[in-house]
């Protein structure tokens, strides 16, 4: 079974790839396939952001970016497909799963299409501010792009149901789409450090204080002044 | 020719119809909640293949317990960085870990013998196909050569149609009597079917024994012989 080769498909023939999910076709070995193979590319980004600090960092960050990705995405599941279900709509919990995990295998190759960049960087330029920060942006453009994969993927059509269900059920993935950045941005607060302070010994995990926000507030600061 | 070879073909979404899993090289029914295939104890890559997937399983187990060892920590204003806090935190992922793992397995062995059948099945399937595709590269070498077309090959056809619908037949068997484990009357109609191909095969004449095309057609009668007696393993059950 190659994994990898779900992946290629996704990309190749995008519009078959959605219409099996929808038809419930191989939907078991679409979710191992997606699962294995976005921890594969998770955990080479991770590596390369964590070999900034040390050894321990890559090992540590190869485990803590999949795991940022993919527990987000079950802690928010639940609250998506009973939402959903409730307001008319027809597909399983599996083909629920199966699209939210499409959309993460989505990002997973987007941030795997910027390692070149970022390894680049990695080696050209030893400021811990400026590297935090690019990738911070990386992050940030793939997750906007993942999340509007899946927003369009997921968005209920007209053939589905009748209008006022439709425009319900749009409102409710728009929700959950804030809830879904909200719960990775303090899971991905939680974990931390993913990439390791210069000026400090490895960490498993740093003292919890502050929020998500308030770390990129304050390296913006150091990185400008 | 080719094309007609190519429809005879059982592929992977209609396996999944017939048998109701989701079948693959090396799994039925998927990693979770699936079983392997008799398959990855006879290739080499499957089995790497097989053991890169339980490698991979047991990271992501791992990362899905992490909450427990932020559970552990949640009190623990300071940050992580000494060797007892770190394994304050690990310990309890790795027991959890350790315990899925064996549970997974486990469930993975007795999955694996409760569809036997239908794994033996499955390699008679991949044995069919190969042979189709072993009929469809003579066809194009032949067509090469500028070689006259098999006088036979209405009775190449017929057979692969009779072997094809012996492997359907045994499929839908397999699934009703996994699905129903009483006694179906349908079943007696499929068994049927079998032995009535399984008859018209052995009485097809073949010019030559010796040559490519004969060997394969005798790989399709084989093949017919192996569904007919699982599938009277299968109906002899309790």
């Amino acid at each position: 079974m190659n994994y990898f080769s779900t992946v290629v498909s996704l990309l190749r023939d995008r519009q078959d790839f959605l219409e099996e999910i929808h038809q419930e076709v191989k939907l078991k070995s679409k979710i191992s396939a997606l699962m294995i193979s976005s921890f594969c590319f998770f955990a080479l980004y991770g590596g390369i952001i964590g070999a900034f600090h040390s050894p321990l960092q890559i090992l540590s960050s190869a485990i803590k970016l999949p795991a940022l990705y993919l527990i987000t995405l079950l802690v928010c599941l639940p609250a998506l497909y009973i939402f959903n279900t409730l307001f008319g709509a027809k597909q399983s919990i599996a083909q629920h799963f199966t699209y939210l995990l499409t959309a993460v295998s989505v990002i997973a190759i987007l941030l795997c299409g910027f390692a070149p960049v970022t390894l680049f960087f990695l080696i050209t330029v030893n400021d811990y501010h400026f590297f935090m920060l690019l990738n911070v942006a990386i992050f940030a453009l793939t997750g906007v792009l993942g999340v509007s994969f899946l927003y369009q993927i997921m968005k209920p059509i007209a053939a589905d149901d009748d209008t006022q269900s439709i425009k319900i059920r749009t409102n409710i993935l728009r929700f959950w789409l804030i809830l879904y950045g909200f719960v990775g941005s303090q899971l991905g607060w939680t974990l931390r450090p993913f990439f390791g302070s210069p000026t400090m010994p490895f960490e498993l995990f740093r003292a919890r204080e502050g929020s998500f926000f308030s770390g990129v507030w304050n390296s913006l600061i150091n990185f400008l002044f | 020719m080719t094309a007609d070879l190519e429809e005879l073909k059982i592929l992977e979404r209609e396996l999944e119809r017939l048998t109701g899993c989701d079948i693959s090289t090396s799994f039925i029914g998927g990693v979770f909640g699936g079983t392997y295939r008799r398959a990855v104890f006879r290739d080499m890559g499957l089995f790497l293949n097989l053991c890169f997937t339980e490698a991979i399983v047991t990271v992501l187990v791992f990362i899905f317990s992490l909450p427990v060892g932020l559970l552990v920590i949640r009190n623990s204003p300071q940050s992580i960085n000494q060797l007892s806090g770190m394994g304050q935190v690990l310990q309890p992922m790795l027991v959890i870990t350790l315990l899925i793992m064996v549970a997974w397995n486990l469930f993975l062995w007795l999955k694996y013998r409760r569809l036997q059948a239908l794994n033996y099945l499955l390699d008679e399937v991949d044995r069919y196909n190969e042979m189709l595709t072993a009929i469809q590269v003579l066809e194009r070498l032949g067509a090469v050569n500028n070689e006259a077309g098999l006088s036979d090959r209405d009775q190449v056809l017929e057979a692969l149609n009779l072997t094809r619908n012996s492997l359907i037949c045994g499929l839908i068997t397999e699934k009703i009597l996994r699905d129903n484990r009483g006694m179906l009357a349908r079943r007696t109609d499929l068994l049927a079917t079998i032995e009535t191909n399984l008859a018209t095969l052995r009485t097809l004449e073949i010019c030559d024994r010796a040559t490519e095309y004969g060997q394969l057609l005798n790989t399709a009668l084989q093949i017919g012989v192996s569904v007919h007696r699982e599938v009277q393993t299968l109906t002899a059950r309790p």
